[in-house]
């Protein structure tokens, strides 16, 4: 059963049109940060996206910034009302990638529109592609912000799609960090023991599902993962320079090679974290062999920085929802995971039954000891009557219940990230990150009549009064 | 005159007159290409009249040092292996 959803890009912006969440610019706009700019901008501010029309230097050219930043965008990214409350659309997230995986569809090069032009060897030139410089101060274009890489295995079928930023370096050239701990790295180090070219297609402007599906934390392969979130296979067309397969409906691919043990200088750039953390430094290299596009591509822009872009809400989403499935399937009888945006998913808040003692270590265990664990460093424990979504709730928890000794347990020896911010210049190279757990939790053993009570309108109100004051609301005066 | 950037990961005054870099620089030149870089080997002075070309110096982290350098291009490498 197919679910309502975009088959590229082009519809989506339509509908985002007509939900009242973009904004068509119709004003000439300069690649060189103006277009930044306005997409930095429309981030912080929670805007509508900006859609672009006329680009200086790119006639034929046209830019979708900040394509899901904001909840409502993901709702109709998903085929749901634009008001569609958090909980609502992570359960149908949820129902549609509990099932089984959907296989791709090969389509014919004739019915795909990426291939509407094809430009190889000489003739594919990275400076005809619209790639803007997002940040004052970043290291160079940034062609890759919001697209994927497609990458295979050398020595079994399984294939990666995956969100690497990459940098232009030259006419031919692109570079970007690919992490050792990340699907790609892997792949990598076996290409690189055997000193061959890896063979990667970029796909830029994507639909938005198979963008969601790249940057989920599933252990499913994100092409058949990107099927189950639109109900049926995705289409897919053969690349015009190897065997990988790249989705027919997207604007732009960029098809080459990495070069295994050849490192250039990439970076620094405007980062998820809200920094630019990590500096110029020595990473990977990509050399283009050929890009195929539509005949008036649509370049795809994402605008990391302070919150909130497509990266934190996606990467907070995705990793809150796959430690929810992490922490069920372990029978820990939790409530509810979610990581909030702002944190910019370095920060899980996890909801549970406290039924047995250091239920909250087992949990911060649990989370920081899986395959995502590198993302985050922080993970807050509440019960089950307070709301996870809910900020002031949860501020008040760990104000309150967390006690400021027992109830923080720090790990010193766990895994980070180069990009965490407030790591030592030590602590990045290593990719070294202590973790702690807050514990907002009264311990089971307390005597019941020892244990403080919540002083909340739902708490210490009969169910009678409280019908009564909420029925009464509006004529007592209060708007809502 | 043509003006390029490049940068360093060290301090502006840690850079010593006439250092000699093997390392990137980019063209600033406006236009499609800007932004373009090229692995070279360069000398910078910290006065802007001394060699042929403006350089400008970004820090690790993309801060620009305003005052601008000059710089003497002595060779372009090229970084990739042969055939690729």
């Amino acid at each position: 059963m197919s679910f309502r959803y975009y088959k590229d890009n082009r519809e989506y912006i339509e509908a985002l049109r007509k939900s009242g969440d973009l904004v068509d610019i119709h004003e000439e706009v300069h690649w060189d940060l103006e277009l930044g700019a306005i997409i930095r901008r429309v981030c912080e501010k929670k805007a509508p996206a900006a859609f672009f029309h006329k680009i200086t230097d790119y006639p034929n050219f046209r830019a979708f910034g900040a394509p899901i930043a904001t909840y409502r965008r993901l709702a109709v990214a998903l085929g749901l009302e634009p008001e569609t409350p958090i909980p609502k659309i992570a359960e149908e997230y949820t129902r549609r990638t509990k099932g089984q995986p959907i296989k791709p569809k090969i389509i014919d090069k004739k019915d795909a529109p990426c291939k509407e032009v094809i430009l190889l060897g000489e003739d594919a030139d990275l400076f005809d592609l619209l790639a803007p410089m997002v940040h004052d101060g970043d290291g160079g274009r940034y062609i890759g912000t919001w697209h994927f890489v497609v990458a295979k295995d050398l020595d079994t079928d399984f294939v990666n799609w995956g969100m690497y930023r990459q940098m232009v370096y030259d006419e031919k050239t692109m570079v970007g960090p690919i992490l050792p701990f990340s699907d790609m790295g892997k792949m990598l180090t076996k290409y690189a023991a055997k000193n061959l070219l890896m063979p990667f297609a970029t796909v830029i402007g994507p639909d938005p599902l198979s963008a969601i599906a790249s940057s989920a934390p599933s252990p499913i392969d994100e092409v058949d993962f990107a099927g189950m979130l639109m109900g049926e296979p995705v289409e897919l067309v053969k690349c015009e320079t190897s065997d990988l397969y790249v989705p027919a409906h997207a604007e732009i691919i960029i098809e080459g090679v990495i070069i295994p043990n050849v490192l250039l200088d990439e970076a620094p750039f405007g980062e998820y974290t809200g920094y630019r953390t990590s500096p110029r430094d020595k990473r990977g290299v990509y050399r283009v062999r050929a890009i195929t596009m539509r005949k008036d591509p649509i370049m795809t822009v994402s605008n990391m920085g302070t919150p909130t872009d497509e990266g934190q809400l996606l990467r907070s989403f995705t990793l809150g929802l796959e430690m929810e499935r992490l922490l069920r399937d372990q029978g820990i009888p939790i409530t509810g995971v979610y990581m909030w945006p702002e944190s910019t998913h370095h920060l899980v808040v996890v909801g549970v039954k406290p039924i047995y003692a250091n239920i909250a270590t087992q949990i911060g265990q649990l989370v920081f000891g899986s395959k995502l664990g590198p993302w985050f460093h922080m993970v807050v424990v509440v019960d089950e009557g307070t709301d996870i979504y809910n900020k002031d709730e949860v501020i008040h928890a760990l104000c309150t219940k967390c006690h400021p000794k027992r109830g923080i347990r720090i790990e010193e020896h766990g895994v980070g990230t180069p990009l965490n911010p407030f790591a030592s210049p030590e602590e990045r190279l290593y990719g070294r990150a202590p973790k702690v757990i807050f514990d907002c939790l009264f311990p089971p053993e307390w005597p019941k009549s020892m244990v403080p009570i919540k002083v909340s309108f739902e708490n210490v109100y009969p169910k009678e009064i409280q019908e009564k004051v909420l029925a009464n609301w509006k004529k007592y005066g209060f708007p809502d | 005159m043509s003006t390029y950037d490049t940068f360093i990961n060290k301090d502006f005054e840690e850079l010593k007159e006439d250092e000699l870099i093997e390392g990137v620089i980019r063209e600033l030149t406006p236009g499609k290409k800007k932004y373009k870089s090229m692995y070279a080997r360069f000398k910078v002075s910290k006065e802007p009249d001394k060699y042929p070309n403006r350089l400008f110096i970004r820090l690790g982290r993309g801060q620009l040092v305003q005052k601008p350098c000059s710089m003497e291009i002595l060779e372009f490498i090229n970084p990739f292996p042969e055939g690729v």
